[in-house]
């Protein structure tokens, strides 16, 4: 299958969009169950998980946040924090 | 502090140009039981809670600024390509009088939001209640909203939403109930 450029974007900004999700619901579980080895385990793999899978967005499409490292090919590339499309513009 | 990521909690697609659609979601907006009373409560809560539960209403705090934002490109979508007379249609006139195309934290109605639709107490039972069915009154706003809506795109931003007051109902209640247990362990020593 043939992606356009733009829905390669958007299928890779969906795994990040799944990968953070992932940690923002184990991390609220755990904060109520502080004492299973299970979900703890879990959240530190998905915590792996999502860095990984936010790192290969970033290095073609520059950073997602204000504290991610620009990749070298984003500086030569000219990348601005303050480029379009924000995320309602999408 | 907070830092921006630049992408939502979950994806937001609208089918078309829907103002009419938009102004019933101002309900979850800048209304009593919507995201910014959410978000805003909580966070004034967290302070004074005990250090057990701040990370529960830390958490679920911030996530409410990503529903909020949500709820903003949902209504932004869906109006921005309106014209004067279709938003005067849909019952937009009054506010396109004040704010033309941009947002205001007003509920369905158009009544601005106010620091009274939240509580605080300084009593975390009686806080976290209040949590509790300011999450269970979200839940059954957003089911009211999927049921007028006939765009299936936002319906299904909806839907998660609706799962995510379930999720946080459910924190919360754990939470009452580890500070339950907390309190019953101090009376036995």
């Amino acid at each position: 299958m043939n992606l356009s450029a733009f829905e390669e974007e958007r299928e890779m900004m969906l795994r990040v969009q799944e990968a953070d999700f992932v940690v923002v619901e184990l991390t609220l579980y755990t904060n109520t169950h502080p004492d299973e080895p299970e979900a703890l385990e879990q959240w530190r793999e998905a915590i792996k998980k999502a860095a990984q899978i936010r790192r290969q967005y970033e290095n073609r499409y520059g950073p997602l946040s204000l504290l991610s490292i620009p990749s070298e090919e984003a500086i030569e590339m000219g990348w601005r924090w303050n480029q379009a499309p924000w995320p309602w513009q999408r | 502090m907070w830092v921006y990521e630049k992408k939502l909690l979950y994806p937001v697609e609208v089918g078309e140009c829907n103002p009419k659609l938009a102004r019933y979601l101002m309900e979850q907006y800048g209304g009593a039981d919507g995201e910014l009373a959410a978000a805003l409560r909580y966070m004034n809560q967290r302070y004074t809670v005990p250090t057990k539960v701040i990370g529960v209403l830390n958490d679920i705090a911030t996530e409410e600024f990503s529903h909020l934002e949500m709820l903003a490109t949902m209504i932004y979508k869906l109006t921005k390509d309106a014209t004067p007379e279709q938003l005067v249609e849909a019952g937009l006139g009054a506010h396109f009088a004040n704010h033309g195309h941009s947002l205001f934290y007003e509920n369905a109605a158009g009544v601005p939001w106010t620091a009274s639709y939240i509580q605080s107490k300084g009593d975390p039972i009686a806080d976290l209640y209040e949590d509790i069915a300011a999450e269970e009154k979200a839940r059954a706003t957003y089911q009211w909203l999927i049921d007028i809506s006939d765009d299936v795109l936002i319906n299904d931003s909806l839907r998660f939403l609706r799962e995510r007051e379930n999720i946080h109902s459910l924190r919360f209640r754990e939470s009452v109930e580890i500070l339950k247990d907390e309190r019953d362990r101090k009376k036995i020593f």
